[in-house]
């Protein structure tokens, strides 16, 4: 995996997921109790043997780079290669915003030409996997194709009006594909990671910018698979992927990791996901704690109730505190006789006492950041 | 050349700790993990952190693959950098001869080189027994204040313990008069905490004095500070108020462990401005089942319960099945408790197997240890206190 290299693009559309995208990526969403979406992507990479790893930052990105840093926590800060975080900049043809991937990739054509390695993994942020890289690049080598596709058939990924849907023969090649479909009728949805050779790429990026083009999916992929100007195969992701755009997915992403059987499908002893480490202690539960299957991390005191709920770091359930159904990020609090049901609590927010809030289940409240109820 | 440094920190962690029987049989004393996430050592060298030291050496001898292997580069605690950081020191050859370190003195006295790379003015000697939080930087500043050529940090013992410590009699400005090793009848309670800054250049004086001196034990308590004594040098007393238990043996181990479980933490854990780093095992947070109990209890990263957990502390990774009972107990990182066992005042090391049924330590009475690794069949009895490791036969 040493010629093999790795691009995340972060950009991805976050309006369905209201306040919580507000200061941050869906890259730095925090989930699962200690973890950002962007460390399984980059963990995977890095699990693969991929060393040289840029993420393309979009807006918001503060967040992003505040818990990537140097990329040490992922071994990516070593003298050659390692992580580059690759913000917009203002350029003559680029005023900040990108339109879309392919403008993403061309603003950032230096890192491309600058690598050394001869393929490239690309990687959307929006969905969480932990997927062996490495097999993928090998497939793609194996079958010599110009681009494989890493997709999965899962039913739980399709989405109305937007994704990107593929049908894929037995031997793997790609027979049809539809970008952002009313309804997907391709069985399988493409996960926005594929594999190519880094030349290629940057040779397409340009050819299709400087015809005014944006999307990857619909103006490059799909007019190679329609008129099979190129080998463009898929490879199926055998594990689950959660993709991660609106409140709903992300809350049932993190109830789904209560699931043992998931869980420890997504967090395997031999493909560890890393994140930055906040050296707290150990979570302590009082005399008077009753918690049911719930995910609690460091640094939480919990004297209350929690039932089937995802508690960060740092986080205080008080005695007589009931918690069912929620995800409370770091350091929020919950009070002496509040109840709350089907909430999610951005960071540092507090419920005060005996507040109630209860939220329907196929729409969680959001508590923003700060904010103390 | 390396820049200077006004402290060097240089931590003996060399002993086998033979007081804390099968938990050092692998391992060195200040790689014993403590407190749900962290090993002894964590608290100096953070400690060293916190206190703005960033130049330590880490003598080591016995057992210390686990230790190094711990301590890598230093990053947990913050010391990778160029221009001075973590280093373990295990003795080496040197020309003709080569030896063991024979004595806490002589163990720096074998890094010399190590200490003078750095030109520091002031040298920092700790040990790794202790868990307590000391900012170092503040009594450094007391040592410089008072002009002193070594300063020594000293606790209050209750008086009927005071006998079994190295006790400090002080005058009325902390000027330590007399030193008197386990005193039978003791003059002051002031303990010395095996915490001591000394001015380099003194220190450099008498390690080679005491090197030369045949007869010598080389050991900092029984022959450094009686010298310096001897010599009238100006040796002063620094008080520490803080928590600091000595977690030398099974008991003290234990309860050091359990002390954390008392409200309010006799040592803050949750200060932010004082945090106690550990290396990360990199794992989810733990998961509570349906069904599970947990009271009292400090649980980390990648543990499972699904048991009944009181008035214990879990480290990373542990499993407890459905039914199983732990009380009063430490667990360390890894280990299995089957279904339906019992294990109460007990210390289960590092990826050791207690069997379902097997019922561990009792209600009172001495700690029940089970080693690392070993596996406990189902529906044994180990008694109060007995300490199992692989050879023991169920």
């Amino acid at each position: 995996m040493k010629d093999v290299m790795g691009l995340i693009y972060t950009g991805e559309n976050d309006a369905r997921l209201r306040e919580l995208t507000i200061t941050r990526a869906i890259a730095a969403m925090p989930v699962a109790g200690r973890y950002r979406v962007i460390d399984f992507l980059v963990s995977s990479l890095v699990n693969s043997g991929i060393k040289n790893i840029g993420v393309i930052t979009q807006k918001n990105y503060h967040s992003l780079m505040d818990h990537l840093g140097s990329g040490k926590e992922w071994d990516l800060h070593g003298k050659h290669d390692g992580l580059h975080i690759l913000p917009p900049f203002l350029t003559r043809e680029n005023v900040g915003l990108y339109p879309g991937l392919l403008d993403a990739l061309r603003s950032n054509s230096n890192f491309l030409i600058r690598s050394k390695q001869e393929t490239l993994v690309l990687s959307n942020s929006g969905i969480i996997y932990n997927a062996k890289i490495d097999e993928l690049v090998r497939f793609y080598k194996d079958t010599g194709a110009d681009i494989t596709l890493l997709y999965t058939p899962d039913p739980s990924m399709r989405r109305d009006e937007y994704g990107t849907y593929i049908s894929v023969a037995e031997n793997g090649d790609v027979t049809d594909m539809e970008v952002e479909p009313t309804h997907p009728t391709c069985p399988n949805c493409y996960m926005q990671v594929l594999v190519i050779k880094r030349e290629l790429l940057r040779d397409l990026v340009d050819k299709a910018v400087s015809h005014g083009l944006h999307s990857l999916d619909r103006d490059i992929l799909l007019q190679m698979i329609r008129n099979k100007t190129a080998k463009v195969n898929a490879y199926e992701y055998k594990g689950k992927a959660w993709q991660i755009d609106s409140v709903q997915s992300f809350f049932r992403f993190n109830m789904e990791v209560l699931d043992s059987k998931l869980r420890k499908g997504l967090f395997r002893d031999d493909m560890p996901v890393y994140t930055k480490v906040r050296d707290e202690m150990p979570a302590y539960y009082g005399d008077s704690a009753t918690v049911v299957n719930s995910l609690v991390a460091d640094g939480c005191q919990v004297e209350g109730r929690v039932e089937n709920s995802v508690l960060f770091r740092g986080v205080k359930i008080a005695a007589g505190a009931f918690v069912k159904n929620c995800i409370i990020m770091q350091d929020g609090q919950v009070h002496e006789g509040a109840y709350i049901e089907n909430c999610i609590l951005d960071k540092q927010a507090i419920i005060k006492r005996n507040a109630r809030l209860i939220g329907p289940e196929a729409y969680p409240i959001v508590i923003g950041k700060d904010v103390i109820i | 050349m390396l820049r200077k440094k006004t402290c060097v920190a240089m931590l003996l962690a060399g002993g086998q700790g033979s007081r804390l029987g099968i938990l050092t049989k692998n391992v060195a004393k200040p790689a014993v993990p403590y407190g749900g996430k962290y090993r002894i050592i964590d608290f100096p060298l953070s400690n060293c952190t916190n206190s703005g030291i960033d130049t330590v050496g880490v003598l080591t001898q016995y057992q210390p693959l686990e230790l190094n292997a711990y301590i890598g580069s230093g990053a947990p605690w913050d010391l990778d950098i160029s221009n001075g950081g973590v280093f373990v020191l295990p003795p080496y050859q040197k020309g003709k001869s080569g030896e063991w370190y024979r004595g806490t003195a002589n163990a720096i006295y074998q890094n010399i080189a190590f200490i003078q790379q750095y030109n520091p003015d002031y040298v920092l000697i700790l040990s790794g027994d202790h868990i307590y939080k000391m900012d170092y930087n503040a009594m450094l500043n007391f040592h410089i204040r008072h002009g002193a050529d070594a300063t020594i940090a000293v606790r209050e013992v209750p008086w009927d313990e005071a006998s079994r410590f190295g006790i400090m009699n002080t005058d009325s400005e902390d000027r330590i008069i007399e030193f008197e090793e386990k005193p039978k009848k003791p003059k002051s309670n002031k303990a010395s905490m095996g915490v001591y800054i000394f001015t380099w250049e003194k220190l450099y004086k008498y390690l080679t004095e005491d090197e030369a001196d045949k007869s010598s034990s080389n050991d900092f308590g029984k022959n450094i500070i009686p010298n310096m004594l001897r010599d009238k040098q100006v040796l002063v007393a620094y008080d520490f108020n803080g928590y600091w238990k000595d977690v030398g043996t099974i008991e003290s181990l234990w309860e050091a462990n359990m002390d954390l479980l008392e409200n309010p933490m006799p040592i803050d854990m949750h200060d932010k401005k004082w945090r106690i780093f550990a290396k990360n095992p990199g794992m989810p947070p733990h998961y509570i089942a349906k069904g599970a109990t947990v009271a009292d209890t400090l649980i980390t990263e990648g543990c499972e319960v699904y048991g009944n957990v009181n008035h214990s502390i879990l480290f990373a990774g542990v499993i407890i099945e459905e039914g199983a009972n732990v009380e009063s107990s430490v667990i360390m990182p890894g280990s299995v408790i089957r279904r339906g066992a019992v294990v109460r005042r007990s210390i289960v090391a590092e990826n050791a197997t207690v069997g379902a049924g097997a019922i561990i330590g009792e209600e009172e009475g001495n700690i029940a240890v089970i080693g690392q690794g070993v596996t406990v069949p189902a529906g044994v009895s180990v008694p109060a206190g007995q300490q199992v490791d692989e050879a023991y036969t169920f």
